[in-house]
């Protein structure tokens, strides 16, 4: 009897006492669970401006450090000799897979993709505004195609992820694929439905534009060798009324002219931390010490400076930030531990302490060149490789006007400098063009790629340690393989 | 309590039925105090004649005859047994039980008799608690209960030990869970608002037939927390008074002033042409205080009756810390209460709140380890000077003023009614709630172009966290003649949530106190900023345990929980946590022989699994976060944007640890030997573990998910043993524990990196440990030092790297390649230690007690980071005064180098983390009680004591017995705030 009713209790009491399943529900807070976003046309802006988030996005660019200057004959690590070990290795070419720079590079990149992906796969199913959804895809097809290009070129075959949710078990599509079948793909589309940068509202400047994609494409034919192509997209660019270069080199990347005339693409920035709009690319490159205004990475290489003072080119010095150079009314001292001088052990001086001016912000605090816009690709730039094409397509003569625009500017009217090209030899003003880029385009990131394609990298970047055969790509990181068990595979000789 | 009721009612009904012959009464008394015993039994044997004294302690009882032995027993006190012969007036003197066998032990959810004990429980009673004069009462435990391990990652005031229990089971979240009062404590083990002297006992529960009743939080372990109550009798107050002046105990040896600048003059000839001139600081004494003072008080007051027993306490803790600005002040409140409504039904509350205020310390140790010593503090004209290698401690100090208000408040609500015979329904209503105000005040200055502030910053982050668990048990306990059966079910529902909100902002009107707030900011919104912060988490549960007992010989337990979390997917919710355990009292079945020094064996085993969720409460989700804008415009304006934040395993399901436990207990020599023996064996599956995910799958850079994804075995054995006895008034007691502990990595699962686990960051990318499968969680990985290149000769002879040099580390070619690159790391040390123990003795004298706590640790490695770290030209340790300058100088040190190859992770930095500590030494005296009689008091005790007063080890850091707060770091030791050697005085009244 008793028995009965301890358990008649404890049924009782099981039963009394038990919560409905949704007591067990505790979904995120103050976040939307994956699957549910995007689904309006305020979430498909919200969704395409994220794409645009990650290139303010310090590892987005070559994983933070400036390392492909670094490894350029453009720069040196910089920063004091104690400092930076990790980036030190790109200075003379003993990085390895491990390097963290390059799996931040590689990781952040994809990121970006990700984040195209959703616009791309999720956007044009929304009810919305039409023209606005077209370009809202056109915008994240551009910046993934983009973000595909910087994979290609620095790591060769890459996982092709087109789907929001990556397949766990992929293996390296080849290179010849992810262009032909993505980049191309996705640049033509944005090609096609991208407004003009005159077409944009005020408000939107700094989205990418039918230039820019043109622009783009010329770099990545030139990149490839494709040369007809590269001339057409450049100048169609030239033609389209829409750029013109800054009448002084200096302004290209100074503040005052941030999405200026010569601005085909840029990264709009705040003088404030990344959540609140900044981007750290310029912090990393500026003065450190006195002013304290960044770290110090990349350090204008020695020779640089020298072959342009062998040139009088006025371009150093708008490129270059010396000891007790004023700037914004403050003295340039530098750092204590960094040597003003570094000589080798014959007594030549191997470096000296000086930073890129072309990240330079005015401003009394250290926050200021947070809010430097990156310019990704500049009209010079546009010019310059219009001249290229043309020479390499046979029409050296039709070249000669783009390279002598770009020398002008620079010359400043300084006539007795940087004196008009008019040689129409093919060879010789191959080589011209290609070292007025290396004067105009310094610690812009472009000079590694520059002298890859261009099959000059073993000749200029071989004393500095460059092997070939193997430099020509970086490596995979290590921990793609290692978590992959092996199914992504390393590049050679690494 | 109940016991003592149950009894009396009982006496009650008996009274008065028998026929009666003789007449004998008497009084009853305290042994110690002399004083009556209300409700004691005094019982015929054999029968249930018999009586109870009343308030006075006196008892009048009729028995049948001369020859009746008369049985008196009180709870907690020793029965005595009497024969009345011819005596009318029996007197008796009752004594406290000290028998162990008779102790009760509070386990999960019940307490039972330490005899019927199936489980590996240890208990640690209050004397031993107060012993060590810091705010969390975890830090008493060390060196006290074998298998438990209290290492400190920091000697900062109100510093939270990590606590490794049977050791490291996950490679998560390692630390047990406190219940106090039946309370979980769901913040790790954080148990500093309750003040040592409100607490009875911690009891820790180290098998699975013990933890498994917690069943997802008994994972590593469960550590309980029995505050004190009420006892009968008079009302007692207790007054106690600390105060301690404590010092770092040891510097960390560096280079002084002309150390240095002959080292640097060594890398770089001449910097340094008149070493004479060069001055010499040494920051360590800049920074540290000396004698800084603890001060500890409470009181206490306490009582019971039938009606009502109830115990309040009152503390107050100030920690002044040897750094400045780390001082910590505390006001605690403890008040346990149980009101008896009726005979049936009981009604109680226990709350302890607790009111912290706590300078964050500024971050300069590594600070002064590493300032060349050839600076010194100050400019001529006072203000700070710049200081090279690192910065100016001292400035940091001035300019920072971050303080944590707290204020938690822990306790439950109960209603327990009994019914029917032996059944007891129980509500509990438990809650945490705590409150923390944290702000922070940076002013804008100068001293330096790495050492300054350009605009004045303030933050402050207000953030509440509350937990609520009810519990509702039904109990069931009843002897049946042979058998013994105690039985408990019950129905729990748990809500944790937490919520933060921070604001900062810059440039405030003025830099004094007054102004430390938000809205003297320059008010700009580009200056100020808000964040929130929010988490939340339920867990259901079903537990069920029973206690069965035969012939006080056999013992059975058995344990049931099924608990449900929403931190798991829908379809991986509940996890099942059974567990056994048999008994057996060996020396009391009739076929073993009588010997007269065994008192009594006890042989146990049991099984079991416990669970463990510790991960964040949305692991599971993948989740899209606002807060990704774009800049865009002519006039530049952040645009919002949205998209992915955390990348989430929806699969995610219970981590597992199945635990088998043998042990035996003796007891010798009438008490005076008792001796403790486990061997266990553990392996924990499914390990909840954040792995790096493919690049690729769009993460971002350095993004984890978490998988269930290792397997961890740990197997020890834990002994126990202590000797008590005493020789005319000379009391002695020697005791002695320990374990050892092996651990190994079983295996990683088959997703994320599974080969390799890369842990320890100490800084500059440097990653020096390593978790595979085949060794223990988070030893160390690098190259192994063979020696120094002492020549050309050397160099080309054995493989080296590229960068290395004559008067370099000679680093072993441990693949014999040929070659030496990264491959040729291997092992090179492992933190956790092969041997834990501890050992005390007290020796006592007419109220004159001596007692030595002594614990230490062998096999345990530490890897010295803050050696380790030459990112700029900074200080170096003394162990580089012995560098290498010449063929045949040295074989051990490498030349003098600012940085560099001789600074990659190697062996050269491993450093043996073995040592023996005399934890505490006190030395009490308890006043004669005839002096005492003077000012009313029962008892006055006064001490001196030394905590922490010797180390012997080889390790040159401020301390060995550091901790790793994430296992598969390892024990690292990159600079941390030093343990301090403690002198205290005290004085104990109670009234």
């Amino acid at each position: 009897m008793k028995t009965l009713k301890a358990i008649t209790f404890a049924v009782l009491f099981a039963t009394l006492f038990s919560c409905g399943e949704e007591f067990l529900d505790r979904p995120p807070l103050a976040q939307l669970t994956a699957g549910t976003f995007p689904e309006s046309e305020e979430d498909a802006v919200l969704a395409t401006n994220a794409v645009y988030n990650i290139l303010r996005s310090w590892s987005f660019h070559a994983g933070g450090f400036p390392i492909l200057d670094i490894m350029s004959d453009q720069a040196t690590k910089g920063t004091n000799p104690g400092d930076g070990g990790s980036t030190a290795p790109f200075e003379d070419f003993s990085f390895d897979p491990f390097a963290g720079h390059i799996s931040a590079w590689w990781a952040t990149v994809y990121e970006g993709i990700r984040r195209a992906n959703l616009v791309i796969t999720e956007v044009p199913s929304i009810d919305m505004d039409e023209e606005l959804r077209t370009r809202l895809v056109a915008e994240a097809r551009f910046l993934r195609g983009y973000s595909y290009s910087v994979l290609v070129r620095a790591f060769g075959a890459v996982p092709l992820v087109t789907t929001v949710d990556a397949p766990l078990d992929l293996t390296r599509t080849e290179a010849e694929t992810v262009w032909s079948d993505l980049i191309f793909p996705d640049l033509e589309y944005a090609l096609e439905h991208l407004p003009e940068k005159s077409e944009y509202p005020d408000s939107d400047l700094g989205r990418v534009t039918k230039g820019a994609t043109k622009a783009l494409l010329a770099r990545l034919y030139l990149f490839r060798g494709e040369f007809d192509m590269a001339e057409t997209m450049a100048l169609e660019v030239i033609n389209s009324g829409q750029y013109q270069l800054e009448p002084n080199f200096g302004d290209a990347f100074s503040e005052d002219y941030e999405g200026g005339v010569e601005s085909i693409w840029e990264i709009p920035a705040l003088p404030e931390n990344n959540a609140n709009g900044g981007n750290q690319y310029a912090n990393t490159w500026a003065i450190r010490g006195t002013p304290n205004r960044g770290w110090g990475f990349g350090r204008p290489a020695y020779s640089w400076i020298t072959m342009m003072q062998a040139n009088d080119d006025p371009r150093m010095d708008a490129s270059v930030i010396f000891l007790g150079e004023v700037l914004g009314g403050v003295v340039t001292e530098g750092e204590g531990p960094t040597p003003d001088t570094t000589y080798n052990e014959q007594g030549a001086i191997i470096e000296i302490e000086v930073y890129n001016q072309k990240v330079w912000h005015s401003g009394a605090a250290t926050q200021e060149s947070f809010g430097h816009n990156k310019r990704n690709i500049r009209y010079a730039d546009v010019l310059l490789m219009a001249a290229e094409a043309l020479n390499e397509n046979g029409k050296s003569a039709e070249a000669l006007p783009y390279l002598n625009e770009v020398r002008e500017r620079a010359r400043g009217g300084n006539t007795t400098i940087l004196p008009d090209i008019s040689t129409t030899d093919q060879t010789a003003l191959r080589q011209i063009i290609a070292d007025e880029r290396n004067f105009e385009l310094a610690f812009e990131g472009l000079r590694f790629w520059d002298l890859i394609r261009t099959e000059k990298a073993v000749e200029i970047m071989g004393p500095l340690g460059f092997v070939d055969g193997k430099h020509q790509l970086l490596p995979i990181p290590q921990s793609e393989i290692d978590i992959s068990e092996g199914r992504i595979s390393q590049n050679d000789n690494y | 309590m109940k016991g003592t009721f149950t009894l009396l009612f009982f006496m009650f009904l008996v009274i008065g039925l028998q026929a009666q012959n003789v007449t004998v009464s008497g009084t009853i008394t305290d042994a110690e105090t002399g004083e009556g015993l209300i409700g004691a039994s005094v019982l015929e044997k054999g029968t249930t004649n018999g009586s109870i004294t009343d308030i006075d302690g006196n008892y009048s009882v009729s028995v049948s005859g001369s020859e009746t032995i008369l049985q008196i027993s009180y709870v907690g006190y020793a029965t005595q047994e009497i024969v009345v012969g011819n005596q009318s007036e029996i007197n008796i003197a009752l004594s406290l039980d000290i028998s162990e066998l008779e102790e009760i032990v509070v386990v999960g959810y019940g307490s039972v008799r330490k005899s019927d004990l199936t489980g590996a429980v240890a208990s640690v009673k209050s004397e031993d608690l107060v012993k060590v004069p810091n705010a969390n009462p975890v830090q008493a435990l060390q060196g006290k209960v074998s298998g438990l391990q209290v290492l400190n990652t920091s000697g900062d005031p109100g510093a939270t030990p990590v606590v490794r229990l049977r050791g490291i089971t996950t490679l998560n979240n390692n630390n047990p869970i406190f219940v106090v009062d039946g309370v979980i404590i769901e913040e790790g083990n954080s148990l500093d608002f309750l003040n040592a002297n409100d607490i009875e006992s911690m009891e820790v529960l180290k098998d699975a037939s013990a933890t498994a009743i917690f069943g997802s939080r008994g994972s590593n372990g469960v550590i309980i927390v029995t505050t004190k109550r009420g006892k009968s009798g008079d009302v007692r107050v207790n007054v106690t008074a600390e105060q301690s002046w404590e010092s770092v105990a040891n510097k960390v040896g560096v280079m002084n002033g002309r150390e240095f600048a002959t080292y640097v003059n060594d890398i770089t000839p001449g910097t340094y042409n008149n070493l004479d001139i060069l001055p010499n600081t040494d920051w360590q004494d800049k920074i540290y205080t000396k004698h800084a003072p603890i001060r500890s008080y409470s009181a206490s007051i306490s009582g019971a009756n039938e009606k009502v027993n109830y115990y309040f306490g009152l503390g107050y803790f100030y920690q002044q810390g040897v750094i400045p600005k780390s001082d910590l002040e505390r006001v605690t409140t403890k008040i346990n209460t149980t009101y008896n409504i009726t005979k049936d039904l009981a009604l109680g509350a226990n709350l302890s709140i607790a009111l912290k205020d706590k300078q964050n310390a500024p971050g300069v140790v590594n600070t002064a380890l590493r300032a060349w010593p050839i600076n010194t503090p100050y400019n001529e004209d006072g203000s700070f000077a710049e200081v090279f290698g690192s910065s100016n401690a001292l400035a940091t100090i001035a300019y920072s003023n971050n303080n944590t208000k707290s204020l938690e408040s822990v306790g439950n609500l109960f209603l327990e009614y009994k019914f029917l015979e032996g059944f007891s329904a129980k509500s509990s209503l438990q809650f945490t709630f705590g409150l923390d105000k944290n702000k922070s005040f940076t002013p804008a200055f100068y001293v330096a172009p790495l050492q300054q502030n350009e605009t004045s910053d303030i933050s402050q982050k207000y953030e509440d966290r509350s937990f609520l668990l009810w519990e509702n048990t039904l109990s069931y306990s009843k002897v049946f003649g042979k058998h013994r059966v105690n039985a408990v079910v019950g129905w729990t529902a748990q809500q944790v949530r937490s919520e933060s909100l921070t604001g900062s902002g810059q440039n405030l009107l003025r830099d004094s106190e007054e102004f430390w707030y938000v809205d003297a900011g320059d008010r700009l919104p580009e200056n100020e900023a808000i964040a929130t912060g929010a988490s939340h988490s339920t867990i259901e549960s079903y537990l069920f345990r029973v206690n069965y007992t035969l012939l006080d010989k056999y013992l059975f337990t058995a344990t049931y929980r099924r608990d449900g979390s929403s931190k798991f997917g829908v379809n991986n919710r509940y996890g099942v946590f059974p567990s056994f355990a048999l008994g057996w009292n060996l020396s009391d079945e009739s076929f073993f022989p009588e010997v007269d020094i065994i008192d009594n064996i006890k042989i146990r085993a049991s099984w079991g699994i416990v669970g463990n969720d510790k991960i964040g409460y949305l692991d599971q989700y993948s989740t899209i976060s606002s807060g990704r804008g774009a800049v865009f415009g002519v006039n530049e304006q952040l645009y919002p944007g949205a998209t992915f934040s955390s990348g989430g395993n929806p699969n995610l399901r219970w981590e597992e640890t199945e635990q088998y436990d043998i042990g035996v207990n003796f007891d010798m020599f009438n008490g005076r030997l008792t001796t403790e023996l486990d061997y266990y064996n553990k392996t924990t599956d499914g390990i909840l573990v954040s792995l790096e995910v493919l690049g690729y799958a769009g993460l971002g850079a350095f993004q984890t998910i978490r998988y269930n994804a290792a397997e961890v075995e740990n197997s020890g054995f834990e002994f126990n043993t202590s000797w008590r006895d005493d020789i005319g008034d000379f009391t002695y007691q020697i005791g002695f524990l320990g374990s050892f502990v092996k651990n190994e990595v079983l295996s990683l699962g088959d997703v994320g990196a599974d080969s390799v686990l890369t842990a320890g960051d100490i800084g500059l990318g440097q990653r020096v440990s390593q978790t595979v499968v085949g060794r223990p969680i988070g030893f160390f990985y690098g190259y192994k030092v063979a020696g120094v290149f002492q020549n050309e000769a050397q160099l080309d002879e054995f493989p080296h790297l590229s960068a290395q040099k004559v008067g370099d580390f000679i680093y072993e070619d441990t693949n014999d390649d040929g070659k030496l690159n990264a491959d040729d790391r291997t092992v090179i040390g492992n933190s956790i230690p092969s041997f834990i123990y501890g050992f005390n003795t007290s020796f006592g004298y007419k109220g004159i007690s001596l007692s030595l706590d002594f614990q230490g640790q062998m096999g345990s490695e530490i890897y010295n980071g803050k050696q380790a770290i030459q990112s700029t030209l900074s200080n170096f340790e003394d162990r580089f005064l012995g560098r290498w300058s010449g063929e045949g100088t040295t074989n051990e040190n490498p030349r003098a180098t600012q940085g560099g190859v001789n600074f990659s992770p190697s062996d050269y930095f491993v450093e043996d983390g073995s040592f023996l500590r005399l934890r505490t030494a006190t030395l009490g005296y308890d006043l004669p009680r005839k002096w005492l009689s003077a000012i009313g008091a029962q008892s006055t005790r006064i001490y001196v004591r030394g905590t922490n007063l010797f180390t012997w080890t080889k390790y040159s850091g401020y301390s060995p017995d550091l901790g790793a707060s994430n296992p598969l770091d390892g024990v690292l030791d990159t600079g941390v705030y030093p343990i301090s050697r403690v002198y205290s005085a005290g004085l104990n009244v109670t009234f």
